[in-house]
């Protein structure tokens, strides 16, 4: 008998225990959130894992936080998932700073586009929500959004927009996913910088993937 | 690394001398609970939601064929190519098959104890190909040969200089050091160089969703992160019981599994894959490979009882809390699995006969039950087990045992018999007595003194020092109160 068969058999044929209706699936205090309290949840919740949110009123202030991190960190190349992300225009923010960058059209296949991702001091990309339960950010993979950006490079900038910021993961979920369809390949909730403790108990940040995240919060996203 | 389950005691008293593992035992034993109970305070209601996730494990184990098949159904209808193992041997076969029909040279894992379970590391080792782990603490115990320490943080006891010396041997570090922070930084740098040429990838699942066919990893570090998108070819490897049934279920049980694991609301990453990466997509894998593996656990499923091990979501919590784990340590076990999950599992994996030290390394004080957010009755599963020995032993007949049990029984159902034999062992029995306790006596039961004193037996019975406060003058209790008011 095939292993799949026998295996199932096995199971079947095992004495049945009832199923138990389940309780009523318990609130969370974060259900009945405004959006004041989502963005000061957000940003306690990511600050407590070293991210920082930059609540921006519009590009201009977005494109002077940006040039001001590069500054900051030190950045030398950037990798983005976009061109245009929530009106910021990448190329024109990193020829000022005199910084080369790349995007995911410039790659044909996987082995220069993970030469590029790896190479890259910051990966900047869109995200396409938040989650102020816990400071999270999601991002859908698709082919004009490659996985690597957000992971490979040492430091990750995220845009966003308030009006994708929710209250706990169950509204993102509803709301990207009913559509059994159009589920993604691949979706991540990213919340901090990557993270170990696994020496000692002693934690530090940026174990395999960013060392530093930073959210850029477009607030009035039109 | 393979450990050896039969050395349960011989290691255990190497333990309680090592100062190291004592004192990483005490940080774990006033940490880890502090930890969880701060996470599971931030539910307006705890209990409620611990009760709401034990109902959704319970319903996975009495759904577990059809969600399987369902899982199957949805994953495949995806892309992905499901395959079953029935054990270890099966298992490492066809993830060796896959490597070498990819002729890759090198694969990378990321944290899994299935993967450890089934000793893949070293099949592949042995065949000729490099298995590297990724995950931090692993990368500590594969380099040192040693087997875990925690479910959680498998090499969190290990001295930094101790690490310092493995990585140095191997490469991963140029220069000495004791700061973990540099240890972790040069497994990054040498690891990085690995993943940016990844050809294939190894990942366990801690959900696999039926509705959907998606898998869930849940992680810190974004070792897994980058093992499902940098290579072409993934593999990803579950047991049967890491089935869910919706996402809305999985995505609740992430809070409940993070908290009870670290004490964080929510883990760094959390990524969900549903089939490979779709064509036009630059990363991701090109094919998905889930390995539904068995490896005992439908064995597991056909006793009723022994069922709802399977709930186990591997969090940890119940060692943290563990009287007996905490002042051991993890390498006692032998196992891959340590704790009261180690004692209840490894038994049905390798077979009672050659476990009987774990399931008896219990005081059945029953933290372990209260603590685990699957609902897991860790004590009656541990009682269950000695019963069963004892059973199987008075088939084999152990003569001397068996009288004794007898003699008590028959004692214990008549009054004058029982009288009688207290009256006639007492003299002897106290002959062996200090203070007040037994430790030892040389015939016979020897066994019961390996972990517990007898008290000495009182001068008098119950009922002749009830007898003794009848004919007493001092007033009783009652009437004393009587009087007063």
């Amino acid at each position: 008998m095939p292993v799949r068969e026998e295996i199932l058999r096995r199971l079947k044929s095992a004495v049945k225990i009832a199923n138990i209706d389940r309780p009523a699936k318990p609130t969370l205090s974060e259900m009945t959130m405004n959006r004041e309290q989502m963005i000061q949840r957000f940003q306690i919740e990511l600050a407590a894992q070293t991210g920082v949110l930059y609540q921006v009123g519009n590009k201009e202030d977005a494109r002077r936080i940006l040039t001001d991190i590069i500054k900051a960190e030190n950045l030398k190349s950037f990798i983005a998932s976009a061109d245009h992300i929530h009106g910021i225009h990448i190329t024109s923010l990193c020829s000022e700073n005199g910084i080369p960058v790349t995007f995911p059209g410039d790659f044909k296949e996987r082995d220069t586009l993970r030469e590029a991702a790896f190479n890259a001091d910051a990966g900047i990309t869109s995200a396409d929500f938040g989650v102020a339960e816990t400071g999270t950010i999601g991002i859908i993979f698709n082919p004009k959004h490659p996985r690597l950006i957000s992971i490979a490079p040492p430091v990750h900038i995220a845009v966003m927009s308030v009006k994708d910021l929710y209250p706990v993961y169950e509204n993102v979920m509803e709301k990207f996913f009913l559509n059994e369809k159009n589920i993604p390949s691949q979706f991540s909730f990213i919340t901090g910088p990557s993270a170990t403790a696994d020496i000692q108990g002693i934690a530090f940040k940026g174990m395999h993937g960013p060392k530093k995240i930073f959210v850029i919060m477009m607030m009035d996203d039109s | 690394m393979r450990a050896d389950v039969g050395k349960f005691m011989e290691t255990a008293r190497q333990e309680l001398k090592n100062q190291q593992s004592q004192m990483f035992l005490m940080m774990v034993s006033l940490g880890a609970p502090l930890l969880r109970q701060i996470g599971m305070s931030s539910f307006p209601d705890p209990v409620a939601a611990e009760s709401y996730v034990r109902a959704i494990r319970a319903e996975v184990i009495a759904r577990m064929p059809e969600l399987l098949e369902e899982f199957e159904r949805s994953a495949t209808a995806r892309g992905a190519k499901v395959l079953w193992a029935r054990d270890a041997a099966q298992a490492n076969n066809m993830i060796l098959d896959i490597a070498r029909q990819r002729n890759v040279s090198y694969v990378m894992k990321g944290k899994s104890m299935i993967t450890e379970e089934i000793g893949l590391n070293e099949y592949l080792i042995s065949n000729g190909i490099e298995a590297l782990e990724t995950d931090l603490g692993e990368v500590i115990t594969q380099n040192l040969s040693l087997p875990p320490f925690h479910l959680v943080g498998p090499a969190i006891n290990v001295p930094p200089a101790k690490i310092s010396k493995a990585f140095l041997k191997k490469g991963i570090i140029e220069k000495e050091t004791i700061d973990p922070v540099e240890l972790g930084g040069g497994a990054r740098k040498y690891l990085r160089e690995k993943f940016r040429h990844l050809q294939m990838g190894i990942v366990g699942i801690n959900m696999a969703v039926a509705q959907t066919g998606t898998i869930i990893n849940v992680e810190n570090e974004g070792n897994i992160r980058l093992i499902k998108s940098s290579p072409k070819t993934l593999v990803a490897i579950m047991s049967l019981e890491k089935v869910i049934p919706t996402m809305e279920d999985a995505v609740y049980m992430t809070r409940i599994l993070a908290r009870n694991c670290t004490g964080q609301k929510l883990t760094t990453y959390v990524s969900m894959d549903t089939g490979p990466k779709k064509h036009d997509e630059l990363d991701g894998p090109e094919e998905l490979f889930i390995i539904i593996l068995d490896n005992g656990r439908s064995a597991i499923y056909e006793n009723h009882h022994t069922r709802e091990i399977l709930k186990c979501i591997r969090c940890g919590a119940c060692l943290n809390t563990c009287p007996v784990y905490t002042k051991i340590g993890g390498y006692p076990y032998g196992s891959t699995y340590c704790g009261p999950i180690g004692q209840v599992l490894t038994p049905m994996l390798s077979g009672m006969e050659k476990t009987t030290d774990l399931y008896r390394a219990c005081t059945l004080c029953g933290m372990c039950k209260k603590i685990c957010p699957a609902g897991i009755d860790h004590p009656s599963l541990l009682l269950s087990y000695r019963a069963r020995e004892i059973d199987g032993n008075k088939k084999k007949g152990k003569k001397l045992e068996n009288a004794m049990a007898s003699l008590v029984s028959m004692g214990m159902s008549h009054r004058w018999l029982w009288n009688l034999g207290v009256n006639m062992t007492r003299p002897l029995l106290n002959r062996f007595a200090h203070d007040g306790a037994i430790n030892n006596i040389p015939v016979g039961v020897q066994g019961w003194f390996r972990c517990r004193d007898l008290q000495a037996m009182p001068a008098k019975t119950f009922h002749e020092t009830w007898d003794d406060l009848q004919s007493d003058s001092v007033p009783s209790e009652k009437t004393k109160h009587m009087e007063d008011s």
